[in-house]
């Protein structure tokens, strides 16, 4: 299938190489870590995958992991984690604070490798966003100051006459400007234009 | 004619002799007599006296008898009443004597507890005194609990006549008995639930682990069967993981299946070192939880000691816990908790426990093994005196230290075995 790793950290070793036994039946990476600093101390954000992991675990617990990850800002593997009876309330705090995912022991074995195929699926799918959002940063900032003024305006909604009245420029000019615009963001209509100013939204 | 007056004054001195004696025998009599009677008199007079000491001694008896408070009263062998005082009449519920007094005291004894009642006058009739306590229902029919002191009273040959039986009631004392013992049963159940449930967190996830593990390798070994396209040797290492965690989650039961059992105190000859190996390995979870780890200073080849293992190592996992709970607490930046064991002299081997938590306040440290008493939000103020309690049933004693540079430390000690025997075989040769 993809690259896609699966990084498993427990503490409990016997758990940890059942898990990658039965995850590895769906042909899927697997590594483990014995502590979540372990996996810290190598951590990869550019690696696609997804985290499963222990709520309860010594030294640095599951949410602190999470919280460190989150904390680092950017882009970083959903987590989906694996809790013990009773634990449900840890585990909604963790979705909260931001998990994929959850699943409590004991778990169905298609259950979670469903929700690892879907972690993986999300994983890739915000890569894929990531990437997009890069190229078209790269595409804005091949635009000049005047050219990102002009589209600023348009999608505004002013007509070229008010931009061109806004700017102290010539109808004319504002033609061209646009013209160049449409053409450096592989725009073919306005509502590509749109669309795309709109992508380019930080967030 | 002197002849003849010769022989008259021979008999006139003759019959004046016999006169004469006769006198003296008739006055000696008479002054025997007046003796005798006067001997009569004064015996007559020692007689009375003694009979008026007699029955002095008697009206002050029954005026004791009378005005005692408590029951006392002559029992017959068969049980029938002979005589009671009024304060029996009163605890028996009866109006006059004769509602008592003739018939079977059974008909104040309790149904259930007129067996034990007559084997207790069985044995005070061959001759002993003793103490017993019997349920009653009196004549008014009010259930009360009653204590006897029983004696066999004896006739002059020495034959036992009856029974002198002083009676009071200690229904108050009973129900004051049976308070104090649904207390302490009561706390020993908050005591043992509070630990339970401690205990049943950490056993859910002991067991939890391995089961989990198993239930992944099986899976994995079935969804590779299913697929067709494994080797059965590869198979191979998971089934023995199954194995090894199967067996792990035996243990953990065998440990569950050790506190939960309703259990006598079994003493046995103890290695302390496995013990409180055993308590580090209880308290692991919570340990890790809190972020604190367990230092083992066990010194080898202790003597062993005569101990419940399971106790001790319960007192042991207390304190663990303790310690672990309070640096949690106080967010102690280091938290450690060091076990030791050593052998301060022959005859004692120590166990301690510390930590490097914020000790104890100097003004509760006297107080930490009281009933009750607890620092811990959740706490119910069992936990010490619970383990202070076990360690002395067991001939130790558990201190408190707190330093000044913080950290608490509990040390205790059991005897080693090697001392008993010497001890008992020099009490032995010394009475022998």
């Amino acid at each position: 299938m993809s690259d896609a790793t699966v990084f498993i950290i427990d503490d409990d070793q016997a758990v940890a190489r059942s898990l990658r036994w039965l995850i590895e039946t769906v042909r899927l990476k697997v590594e483990t870590f014995a502590s979540a600093q372990a996996f810290l101390d190598q951590y990869d954000a550019t690696k696609p995958g997804c985290l499963v992991l222990d709520v309860r675990m010594p030294g640095m617990s599951g949410l602190e992991l999470q919280e460190r990850l989150t904390a680092r800002g950017g882009y970083h593997p959903p987590i989906i984690f694996i809790t013990g009876h009773g634990d449900v309330q840890m585990a909604v705090r963790a979705v909260q604070a931001g998990a994929f995912d959850f699943v409590e022991k004991p778990f169905n074995d298609q259950d979670l490798l469903d929700r690892i195929q879907r972690a993986i699926a999300h994983d890739a799918g915000q890569r894929g966003k990531e990437e997009l959002r890069s190229q078209l940063k790269a595409l804005f900032a091949s635009l000049t100051p005047r050219e990102r003024e002009v589209l600023d305006l348009v999608v505004a909604g002013m007509s070229n006459k008010a931009i061109a009245n806004t700017l102290g420029l010539s109808a004319k000019t504002v033609e061209v400007h646009r013209a160049k615009v449409m053409e450096k963001l592989h725009a073919r209509s306005l509502s590509d234009l749109v669309k795309l100013a709109m992508q380019n939204q930080p967030g | 004619m002197a002849v003849e007056n010769e022989s008259t004054l021979l008999a006139l001195v003759v019959l004046g002799w016999m006169l004469t004696s006769v006198l003296i025998g008739a006055v000696v009599m008479t002054l025997r007599l007046r003796e005798a009677r006067q001997r009569l008199r004064d015996k007559e007079e020692e007689h009375e006296a003694v009979l008026e000491r007699l029955r002095d001694n008697e009206y002050r008896l029954r005026a004791i008898i009378e005005s005692e408070p408590e029951c006392v009263k002559l029992q017959a062998v068969d049980g029938t009443v002979l005589e009671i005082n009024p304060a029996g009449l009163a605890l028996v519920g009866a109006e006059r004597d004769e509602d008592i007094v003739g018939k079977k005291i059974y008909t104040v004894v309790a149904p259930e507890y007129r067996d034990h009642y007559r084997e207790n006058m069985r044995r005070v009739f061959a001759g002993e005194s003793i103490v017993y306590e019997f349920k009653s229902i009196t004549l008014k029919g009010r259930t009360a609990w009653m204590e006897t002191h029983a004696v066999p009273l004896r006739d002059a040959r020495g034959a036992i006549y009856a029974l002198l039986g002083i009676t009071r009631d200690i229904t108050e004392r009973k129900w004051g008995e049976e308070q104090a013992r649904r207390h302490q049963t009561e706390l020993a159940r908050v005591a043992r639930l509070s630990t339970m449930g401690e205990m049943a967190t950490g056993i859910a996830h002991e067991l939890n682990q391995p089961l989990a593990a198993i239930a992944n390798f099986a899976r994995g070994c079935l969804r590779r069967l299913r697929g067709g396209d494994v080797a059965p040797d590869d198979l191979l290492q998971p089934l023995e993981e199954i194995c090894a965690q199967a067996e792990r989650a035996g243990e953990v039961m065998r440990h569950v299946r050790d506190f939960v059992r309703k259990r006598e105190t079994r003493m046995t000859a103890v290695d302390i070192n496995r013990v409180v190996q055993g308590a580090a390995k209880l308290t692991e979870l919570e340990c890790r939880q809190n972020h604190a780890v367990v230092m083992l200073d066990l010194v080898p080849g202790q003597p062993r000691v005569w101990a419940d293992s399971i106790m001790i190592e319960q007192v042991i996992c207390n304190l663990i816990r303790n310690s672990v709970e309070a640096m949690a607490e106080a967010r102690s930046p280091v938290r450690r908790v060091n076990l030791s064991t050593s052998r301060p002299d022959g005859d004692t081997v120590e166990i301690v426990v510390g930590d490097t938590g914020p000790g104890i306040d100097g003004v509760l440290i006297d107080r930490v093994f009281d009933q009750f008493f607890t620092t811990k939000p959740e706490g119910v103020g069992m936990g010490l005196s619970i383990s202070r309690s076990i360690v002395e049933s067991h001939g130790g004693g558990l201190r408190a230290e707190s330093a000044a540079g913080g950290g608490a430390t509990f040390r205790f000690t059991l005897r080693a075995i090697g001392r008993t025997l010497v001890t008992n075989e020099r009490r032995y040769s010394f009475h022998h």
